[in-house]
């Protein structure tokens, strides 16, 4: 079992219940639910690698009203603790393909909890209609729920998931130095997609390059 | 007025696809709508409740500024068919500015600021900056909204149009993209360090026919779905290449 399992457990469940239902205070953002599940692993700089790669395929989503997003929360719970106590880069590749598939996963089972709240709405329609408070309670309570149940579940699949990667992913050195690589050009280019998708067309886009310029200038320099 | 904000929090746990926010911004109103004249037994109690636990929708950020004018109009009389028109008519505004303000705006300049104090001092550091300065904004306008919802009632829309929100939209439009573009090298550079030469060349490839692939095939290619495809395909590959 992967060390702090209880305490991962209980991360990704709060992570995953910020991304909608409670708060959206950002707990839930793979930097902060990264960097925190590394060191609940005893591997902080591992969760923080983690957390700054799949933090770059979050910056794309713009979570707009009914729009569909991966539970990127459970997803950075799940890699750090894939990545915990790997040497160097070597756990970076594995930990960013288990917390995709996680986030995918939390994508699919986020549609299902909207589904499972509208059909509650639907066979509580009456004491909705009546403007019924403690119907209107009780339909939101077991809304909230869900939503815990799902986020344990997908946490629960995660860390699951990195039980198995972690021991029988079939890579050696070159084959997990090259999933790594790939992670990081993958990440960034969902990244510089979001970037020019939130810049549009018109003066925002040279304020972005007046930025890449400024932060490559920044990074010669040093 | 504090339980409504405190309610607000937790507005979008029973969302769904038929009212979407509609239930949860009924339920955070409720606590505002107990005080009028006989209380629960008032028609306009049940009325407002039902009326709004309908179809509504907005940013859940902005969710209390419409718990606070619909509530206002039941207290001030205003006729239900004129109360359920402004419900109506918020559903846009408090949407899209809710989202250009924040998911467009706040959200990303901030994240980016956080990004950056993470790679030039540390990442817990960088945590703690982005979680301080993303929430100071993002609970002041819960509590603004709330209050200015509560304020002007019917005439709410007149605060959507104010100064700050203007302001804030046209900072965020320059900003956002401004420190995303400052934090994406940095953050380059930062997880590139541990890698070879002949790694970061490979990023680079890899970072440019992703960006391509992305621009070319969305949204069909979600960020997600091109970062499985990517390392589906590496991890075969690294598996073939032992």
């Amino acid at each position: 079992m992967t060390d702090g399992f209880w305490w991962l457990l209980l991360w990704g469940t709060v992570a995953g219940l910020d991304l909608v239902s409670a708060g959206q205070v950002m707990v839930g953002r793979p930097l902060v639910a990264g960097t925190l599940a590394g060191m609940l692993t005893g591997d902080a700089a591992a969760g923080a690698m983690v957390g700054m790669t799949l933090e770059l395929f979050a910056l794309e989503l713009l979570p707009v009203g009914g729009a569909r997003y991966p539970d990127y929360g459970p997803a950075a719970v799940a890699g750090a603790a894939t990545a915990a106590g790997v040497p160097g880069v070597l756990g970076l590749g594995p930990a960013i393909a288990v917390a995709l598939v996680v986030g995918y996963l939390g994508e699919r089972t986020v549609q299902l909890v909207r589904r499972g709240n509208s059909e509650d709405a639907r066979r509580n329609r009456i004491g909705l209609d009546a403007g019924d408070p403690a119907c209107l309670g009780r339909v939101h309570g077991r809304g909230m729920l869900r939503d815990g149940i799902r986020a344990l579940l997908v946490t629960l699949f995660g860390l699951a998931l990195a039980a198995v990667v972690r021991r029988w992913l079939p890579l050696d050195l070159r084959g997990a130095v090259l999933v790594g690589t790939v992670a990081v050009g993958a990440a960034f280019a969902v990244a510089a997609a979001g970037a020019l998708r939130l810049a549009g067309r018109g003066a925002a886009r040279g304020w972005l390059a007046a930025g890449l310029v400024a932060g490559a200038a920044w990074v010669l320099a040093q | 007025m504090l339980t409504t904000w405190v309610r607000t929090l937790i507005v979008q746990a029973s969302w769904n696809y038929d009212r979407m926010v509609g239930i949860g911004v009924a339920y955070a109103m409720e606590p505002l709508l107990r005080d009028l004249p006989g209380g629960k037994t008032n028609g306009r109690y049940a009325a407002a409740l039902k009326r709004v636990a309908g179809f509504f929708n907005a940013h859940p950020y902005l969710t209390g500024m419409a718990a606070g004018a619909l509530a206002r109009v039941e207290y001030d009389g205003v006729p239900e068919a004129q109360a359920d028109r402004l419900r109506r008519a918020l559903i846009g505004p408090l949407g899209s500015v809710g989202d250009q303000l924040i998911w467009a705006g706040w959200l990303p300049l901030s994240m980016a600021v956080g990004l950056i104090v993470a790679v030039l001092a540390s990442v817990p550091a960088g945590v703690v900056a982005f979680l301080i300065l993303y929430n100071v904004v993002h609970l002041g306008l819960r509590s603004w909204g709330l209050a200015a919802g509560w304020r002007a009632g019917v005439g709410v829309a007149g605060e959507l149009a104010g100064r700050v929100i203007h302001g804030g939209l046209r900072f965020g439009a320059a900003a956002a993209p401004f420190s995303l573009g400052v934090a994406l090298p940095l953050v380059a550079s930062w997880l590139l360090q541990d890698f070879g030469d002949s790694e970061r060349v490979g990023a680079a490839v890899v970072g440019s026919l992703g960006l391509l692939l992305a621009r070319v095939l969305a949204p069909t290619l979600s960020g997600v779905r091109l970062g499985l495809l990517f390392l589906g395909a590496a991890i075969l590959a690294g598996w073939l290449w032992q």
